[in-house]
């Protein structure tokens, strides 16, 4: 225990304009959670990049086993024994579980792959770690939790020894944390060092032995779990102290703003996604939808947000059905989207901050003139306000999207939206990725919106999220919202118990008797909800 | 941060040299084969510089050369900033070429105004050319790399047809190429050699520098003003670097890759203005063909932006004007001398895409 399985020393990263790694040293021992906390672009994901061979160091040294290496490329990384789980995983989706983890790998015989040999060694891997899937399975067809065990399987099939895992809960429902820390102290045990990186601090005191804080770049402190509270790693994170708390502004609720009717939509499977959903959300409202992912949530907010096509039932916008509207037509009417996947729909890489910023009214005064010329000033000038006003990490507003750290880009996005003053907000996963201090302003952001009489629809994972923004919860099920609760008459218990469609579950199996009975019950609950806040 | 500038300027110093690169490396493409057909490499050299650096009148040519080219290759690049990949401005340059000398043919104005006509007339019929496939892309789904090249072949088909038949010029029993009749003097392209004469640059009376270049660099400059300083350049940009994210953001995808498509078009209806309207004074099929595939490798090389381009095409006509060199002066064949033409290209290309690569992962590395 007293060599150090990795030791990085003094390691030194410039970025134009940015110091993102100031004389960093960090250590991981076998057998240890090391987690590495920071607010958005303190450095974190660059240190990592830098121990993968990603990126080179202006300066320092890597020990590994107390031996002095120099790491060029992903490829040296691996043969040292560093493995990275990626938060965009590299798979192939149309091949199975077994080709993605040997691929590159392979070993034949006379020009035919081997497959019992590898099979029978991960098989091993797979049980010693709590790392269960199905081999033969195609990557397209399992669900996010099980491609990232892949990920895993992937590493340690090539002798990883150092696992590192850049925020891998971002994606996970609460369930799949709680294997994936099962599949941590399986590792452990075998003497795996594991540095995770997340931004969520009940994760974090819940698994890591030692918690490194890194602010702006320079190593803050390292704690022991024993010492380690929650206000006292964000105090270190954000350098001073910080109120872990939302302001929830005393609202009325006012008139209908959307209205979602009977909505189904086909997936290309075939099957609906979305099997029939009615809710509404009025002005100075949030309404939040609960669900595991993949339950119909993404298709959801999908068709409110683009004329996608549907199959049956009515969207309907301030009175008017919107199912036929293009994007900018529904965009024109006041809403605004904050989408899941930001580099897939959020951002153009390539392009400026301020650009990015504009993205959806560059269109309008004063950004272009009459004859259609953009007003390059005003836009920066835009930008600069904004990127003061939300906070937003970067050299400059002339900075590519691209060199952003993932929350800043984060913020560029929600930035961007509320910037709009939509009537209606769209939020999914508004906070994903985003440090504790940012989480907060966002949250906050969404509650000046509410304030303002907006109507929010909010869709999240994180049900402490849904918890502490939401009016009213809609827990989403295989494509239909379950239940509908008030927040004030509900609990996290009892939301996490719809999620999984247990009560589902059990009214199906007691169909008849008492099920249907339940059914009534669950209805009248219903009416009694819309009855109070009307 | 000082520093740093110096460091970015590395990179693209770098990235501005690749081509060079490729250009060395296809030199030596020359030499192996020159050699190759037992012909002294000195000697090819010699007959290179001849036919290219040596005097002004061949430096001139070069530029000369270079209009039409120009036009190609800016075509190309404005499809592909906007994501679509335009392999039919061959055809749109046929069928344009004809539009607008059937323009210089039937109509009657004044100079001032008929070769305003004849330009405006040549690139609707590149759009018009472009219009079908471009439908066809956002409509159906039909991938713009098949249906522009059955168009090319159409185009040819077409307008062999229409150059023998309706359209020809010639009367019964005469001998000549088929073309149509001559285009009216009001609408031909004057010659600017004069205007170069008074800058100082000797440039012979058969070198054609007509309107051909005038028209060329205030495209040039439309299209660098449109794409890099109007919005529907920002947008046909966003549509060519994500169309998810340009959708999200409420634009017209469709309509903006249709539009991107039809000024590629359009741009590559210019493709023949010097051929058709200052060197020959009236339409043929056997106009320069080929022109519309190397506006493919020019806009690659010149990264798709008008600076770019006309580098790229001006190297190209250095190309070209090379070859003849080696036609002239040395004993190599003239099927071996397309081929070394054909190689230097292909070389330039790839050498360039490849040093870019590298350039880039490095420059990920650094993350500059
Ligand atoms: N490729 C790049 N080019 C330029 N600057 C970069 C690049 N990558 C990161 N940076 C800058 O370096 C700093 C550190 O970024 P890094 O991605 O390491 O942050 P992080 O701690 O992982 O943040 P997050 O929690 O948001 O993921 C940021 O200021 C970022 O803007
Ligand atoms: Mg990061």
């Amino acid at each position: 225990m007293n060599v150090p399985l990795l030791e990085m020393k003094g390691i030194t990263k410039r970025f134009p304009g940015v110091l993102a790694n100031d004389r960093v040293s960090f250590d991981l021992y076998a057998g240890e959670v090391h987690a590495l906390v920071g607010e958005n672009g303190a450095g974190k994901t660059t240190l990592m990049k830098i121990l993968y061979g990603l990126y080179s160091p202006d300066s320092g040294e890597i020990f590994i086993n107390g031996e002095g290496i120099h790491i060029k490329n992903p490829r040296e990384a691996i043969h040292h024994g560093i493995g990275m789980v990626h938060q965009h995983f590299m798979l192939i989706p149309p091949f199975t579980v077994l080709e993605n983890i040997i691929i590159g790998e392979e070993s034949h015989r006379a020009g035919i792959l081997k497959l019992d040999e590898p099979a029978n060694k991960i098989r091993e891997i797979m049980e010693d770690n709590n790392l269960i899937v199905e081999l033969d399975a195609r990557i397209e067809n399992i669900p996010v939790g099980l491609q990232q065990r892949v990920e895993i399987l992937k590493i340690l099939y090539r002798g990883a020894e150092i696992l590192v895992f850049d925020e891998p809960t971002a994606v996970l429902t609460p369930q799949e944390v709680h294997e994936l820390f099962k599949t941590f102290r399986e590792m452990k045990k075998r003497g795996k060092g594991i540095i995770f990186i997340s931004h969520k601090l009940d994760e974090v005191l819940e698994i890591a032995d030692r918690i490194t804080v890194i602010r702006k770049g320079k190593i803050i402190r390292t704690l022991e779990r024993k010492e380690a509270t929650k206000p006292l790693i964000a105090e270190l994170m954000v350098g001073k102290p910080v109120l872990l708390e939302v302001k929830k502004p005393e609202v009325k609720v006012g008139e209908v703003v959307l209205e979602v009717k009977d909505l189904r939509i086909k997936s290309p499977r075939g099957y609906d996604v979305v099997a029939g959903v009615d809710f509404n959300v009025r002005s100075g409202e949030v309404y939040g939808i609960a669900g595991v992912e993949g339950n119909g949530q993404s298709e959801l907010v999908e068709a409110i947000a683009e004329d996608v096509p549907i199959k049956n039932g009515d969207i309907i916008l301030m009175g008017k059905s919107i199912v036929r509207w293009d994007v900018r037509r529904r965009r024109e009417a006041g809403i605004s989207h904050i989408p899941e996947d930001r580099h897939r729909y959020g951002l153009l890489l390539p392009f400026s901050i301020a650009e990015n910023l504009t993205l959806g009214m560059h269109y309008r005064e004063p950004f272009v003139n009459r004859l259609q010329v953009m007003n390059r000033k005003a836009i920066r000038d835009f930008a600069k306000g904004v990127i003061e006003k939300f906070d937003i990490r970067t050299p400059s507003e002339m900075t590519p999207a691209h060199a952003l750290s993932g929350g800043n880009q984060q913020k560029v996005i929600v930035a961007r939206e509320l910037s709009a003053e939509p009537k209606l907000l769209l939020a999914s996963q508004p906070t994903r990725g985003v440090d504790i201090g940012a989480t907060e302003f966002i949250h906050n952001q969404i509650m000046n919106a509410k304030g303002e009489g907006r109507a929010v629809l909010l869709v999240s994972a994180d049900l402490d999220e849904i918890m502490s923004l939401s009016d009213r919860i809609g827990v989403i099920y295989k494509g239909r919202i379950i239940r509908e609760f008030q927040r004030s008459e509900t609990t996290k218990e009892e939301i996490g118990f719809y999620m999984m469609g247990e009560k589902e579950a059990e009214k199906e199996a007691g169909e008849g008797a008492s099920g249907g009975g339940e059914e009534r019950a669950d209805k009248a609950a219903d009416k009694g909800g819309s009855g109070d806040e009307a | 941060m000082k520093l740093d500038r110096i460091k970015i300027d590395k990179y693209r110093l770098l990235e501005i040299v690749s081509p060079v690169l490729g250009f060395l490396a296809s030199l030596v493409v020359l030499v192996i084969i020159v050699v190759a057909v037992g012909e002294s490499p000195v000697k090819a050299f010699v007959a290179i510089y001849k036919f290219s650096l040596s005097k002004s009148a061949k430096l001139a040519t070069i530029l000369s050369m270079s209009i039409p080219l120009f036009f190609a290759g800016i075509a190309v690049a404005f499809a592909f900033q906007a994501g679509v990949f335009n392999i039919g401005v061959e055809g749109q340059y046929f069928f344009g070429g004809l539009i607008g000398a059937l323009a210089g043919i039937y109509f009657h104005f004044p100079p001032f105004i008929h070769i305003p006509v004849v330009i405006i007339f040549s690139m609707l019929g590149g759009a018009l050319w472009a219009l079908i496939p471009a439908i066809l892309k956002v409509t159906k789904n039909v991938h713009e790399v098949i249906s522009t090249i059955m168009f090319n072949s159409i185009a040819l088909a077409l307008l062999n047809y229409l150059v023998n038949d309706p359209l020809s010029g010639l009367g019964k029993g005469k001998s000549l190429e088929p073309q149509t009749a001559k285009i009216q003097s009001t609408a031909l392209f004057g010659k600017i050699n004069g205007f170069f004469r008074l800058l100082g640059w000797n440039v012979p009376d058969y070198v054609y520098l007509d309107y051909s270049l005038i028209v060329a660099i205030i495209m040039g400059i439309i299209v660098w003003f449109v794409l890099f300083r109007m919005r529907y350049g920002f947008e046909i940009r966003a549509v060519g670097t994500s169309l998810d994210v340009a959708r999200y953001a409420g634009m017209k995808v469709k309509r903006l890759q249709i539009a991107a498509f039809l000024i590629s078009g359009a741009l590559g209806g210019l493709i023949g203005l010097q051929e058709i309207f200052a060197i020959r004074g009236y339409y043929t099929y056997n106009i320069a063909s080929g022109l519309g595939f190397d506006g493919i490798a020019i806009a690659l090389i010149g990264r798709n932006s008008p600076l770019g381009v006309v580098f790229a095409s001006i190297l190209f006509a250095f190309l070209k004007q090379a070859g003849y060199g080696l036609q002239f002066y040395t004993s190599v064949p003239n099927s071996v001398i397309y081929v070394i033409t054909g190689l230097m290209i292909l070389f330039i290309v790839v050498i360039n895409e490849i040093t870019a690569g590298y350039i880039k992962a490095l420059r990920k590395k650094e993350a500059l």
